[in-house]
């Protein structure tokens, strides 16, 4: 357990600093306002599926792979690997990005809204 | 034999947006409350999410969320001397099944009734003089104020996430609201939705006639919310399938996903599905109801329900059913005008024009509950002077899309052939170019527009049918000629390519869907003479029944009927965690 979780924290760390969507000056609490967005259909907790799946573990993981959850078909094609990077371009406009997906979020435009949601998941979501 | 139930402090029959709100209040103060609700459980994640929530056929067509008439319907008719017939099919309106009820396919829109509608009578008696209103036109005044609602409107809104702009906050106009609504105490919780370019196109239109546009009240999310419950909202997608679906995106206000877990979560608190209620039971002197019998409907076994208080909170209809096949009040018979079960059944009325601009693109598939823009000059307005044209009530005008389905929205100029090759071109070369304003009247009570029990047709229970005795009068064909002509005449001033003008309603059938807005039966009143419930919707005749819902109005607005439906819920609440606990009996001298 504890092996993944440095794994993980490893992996966080080698997103902010190498993948230019993280920086030091993205503001987690800010984040936390901007999930609000996402709260009606992910946990908080990130555990449990609602009308969208868990979110607890996403970074590092492949879109669509939990088993307990029904992906769109195009999510699960999509070949994703979800980072800070893919998922701030996912994020800014999911129909674009993986079309056909079934997320019902029109997404958000505003990098700076995008960077600081990044960074929340990033602690909350490890 | 019906096994007997445990009693319980509360019985709540039917489990939709009165119920929910009825069970999160009452279990909060201490009440052991079972609800009955004669659907199943459904949810957002099971039931409402992508892709299988946008499916037209299954929701629209074939009414997935609505009541089974193969279990029971009503029997209809426009007149007494016709022999009613039963509605084997859903039309006119479509009361909903199932947890969440119809706060789940309803399309949100939130409206505060005021004292024109409360004080009907006396307003008109004193501007238009006591012969102004026909003597078979049965309204009177509901023995509640604006003021008194106030705060519970407030209450509905916050936690059902209404987008809108206010137009009068403690009596200063605010510009882009509604300037002729009753004073609020603060503004909606949300900003208003993003508009469409056929409201924009209305809109212009209506300020041009001097008329006064604003964006209609709707609980459609315009951004995430919590609610003051900690009920989370997502934001409103504009996916066009909005009434008559659940909401893919949790941004429609809604009992599942708002009171009803909050009530689930109580251990207070507990939840019978597939459960129909068949009759409240009343003891030996008739003045107190004892509970309730109910049938699972899933293997036919019946129940009673003993309980302290029993609450009505199932649809409209279903609320006066219970009521005559339970025999509590006397039934209405119009002939004698003696009885009040079953007395001024209402509905609304409206007549709208489609217009075609050959070039212009609506995207009419982008909607939501509340993309449209209404205008209030003939409907809350007392300055407009329906002495000039004789009629009582009022009526809305709006415009702006509520949903454009592949399936029933298929709007084409008059004259194209309803079928074959013809028809394929127009509605290919029309859809994207078509826009609509519409009009909703208020239908004002009639002696001989109500409810009884059927004498012929039974139910899956061997219970009568209820008998729906309904057409529009006089009254509300002189109101829809007028609101037919001031809907042309903005139409024809936005120059469209050619449109299919407005015309009046003058009969109803119950064929094609109107609204879901059925009103009255059990109406409120001051004495129980006049009424079935008291101002805080309790039993004249047994002090521990209350109705709750649409069931109580005395007569029908233009407005939809959930704002005063929810405000109303939230004040008998009060009635009774505050007053009727401390000292059960009636709230209002007989």
């Amino acid at each position: 357990m504890t092996m993944r979780l440095n794994t993980i924290l490893a992996v966080a760390t080698t997103f902010v600093l190498a993948a230019g969507v993280a920086h030091a000056q993205d503001d987690p609490k800010r984040g936390e306002k901007v999930f609000e967005n996402c709260r009606a259909c992910h946990a908080v907790d990130g555990r449990a599926n609602e009308v969208g799946p868990g979110l607890h573990g996403v970074f590092g993981r492949r879109a669509g792979d939990r088993d307990d959850f029904r992906y769109s078909p195009a999510l699960k094609r999509s070949g994703i690997i979800w980072t800070p990077q893919t998922l701030d371009s996912f994020i800014a406009d999911p129909q674009k990005v993986v079309p056909a997906n079934r997320m019902p979020y029109d997404g958000l435009p505003n990098a700076r809204d995008r960077a600081d949601l990044i960074m929340y998941m990033l602690q909350v979501f490890k | 034999m019906a096994t007997k139930m445990k009693e319980v402090d509360v019985v709540i029959v039917g489990l939709g947006w009165t119920g929910g709100i009825l069970a999160k209040e009452l279990t909060e103060a201490g009440l052991k409350v079972v609800a009955l609700e004669r659907g199943g459980m459904r949810s957002t994640a099971n039931d409402y999410s992508v892709p299988q929530v946008r499916d037209e056929l299954r929701y629209v067509q074939r009414h997935d969320l609505m009541q089974n008439t193969a279990k029971d319907t009503l029997t209809i008719r426009n007149n007494p001397s016709q022999e009613a017939l039963p509605m084997r099919r859903l039309g006119s309106f479509l009361p909903g099944e199932a947890v969440g009820g119809a706060g789940v396919h309803w399309s949100g829109h939130t409206w505060r009734w005021t004292d024109m509608e409360f004080k009907v009578r006396s307003l008109y008696e004193q501007r238009y003089g006591k012969n102004y209103i026909p003597a078979d036109m049965t309204i009177q005044d509901w023995g509640i104020t604006y003021a008194e609602l106030e705060p519970y409107y407030d209450k509905f809104e916050y936690m059902a996430g209404v987008s809108g702009k206010a137009g009068n906050i403690r009596g200063r106009i605010q510009s882009g609201g509604n300037p002729f609504e009753a004073p609020r105490a603060r503004d909606y919780p949300l900003p208003p939705l993003t508009t469409v370019l056929a409201s924009h196109m209305f809109s212009e239109a209506a300020k041009n006639h001097g008329y006064h546009p604003f964006p209609r009240p709707s609980a459609n999310a315009s951004r995430a919310y919590t609610n003051p419950d900690g009920a989370r909202f997502g934001a409103c997608q504009y996916c066009g399938f909005c009434a008559r679906f659940g909401c893919e995106a949790n941004a429609k206000g809604s009992p599942h996903i708002t009171v009803i877990p909050i009530a689930m979560r109580n251990p207070n608190f507990e939840l019978r599905t597939h459960a129909w209620v068949t009759k409240v039971l009343k003891d030996a002197s008739g003045k107190r109801v004892t509970g309730v019998s109910y049938t699972n409907v899933l293997n036919g076994e019946e129940f009673e329900q003993p309980a302290a208080i029993v609450l009505l909170c199932a649809y409209a209809i279903n609320n006066v059913h219970l009521m005559l096949l339970s025999d509590i009040g006397q039934p209405y018979d119009p002939v004698s005008q003696q009885g009040v079960i079953g007395k001024n059944y209402c509905y609304q009325t409206g007549a709208g024009a489609n217009l075609f601009f050959e070039g212009r693109n609506f995207n009419p598939f982008i909607s939501a509950g509340g993309t449209n823009v209404s205008i209030d000059d003939f409907n809350l307005n007392w300055d407009f002077d329906r002495g000039n044209h004789g009629f009582v009530g009022g009526y809305t005008i709006g415009s702006g899309f509520n949903s454009a389905l592949p399936i029933g929205y298929r709007p084409v100029p008059r004259g194209t052939p309803s079928w074959g090759k013809e028809w394929k071109a127009a509605t290919a070369k029309w859809y994207q170019t078509a826009m609509n304003i519409g009009s909703s009247g208020s239908v004002m009570a009639n002696r001989y527009n109500y409810y009884d029990l059927d004498p012929t047709y039974r139910n899956a229970f061997g219970q009568p049918l209820m008998r729906m005795t309904f057409d529009y009068t006089e009254n509300e064909n002189k109101m829809g000629r007028h609101a037919a002509e001031m809907v042309n005449d903005i139409a024809k001033s936005m120059n469209p390519t050619t449109f299919t003008p407005a015309s009046v309603r003058t009969s109803w059938s119950v064929v094609p869907y109107q609204s879901t807005h059925n009103t009255g039966g059990t109406i409120m009143g001051t004495n129980p003479r006049n009424s079935a419930v008291n101002k805080y919707l309790q039993s004249w005749d047994c002090h521990n029944l209350f109705l709750i819902g649409a069931n109580v109005f005395v007569h029908n607005a233009s407005y939809n009927p959930t704002g005063p439906v929810g405000a109303l819920a939230y004040w008998t609440a009060d009635a009774i965690r505050n007053r009727y606990l401390k000292n059960p009996g009636p709230l209002v001298p007989a």
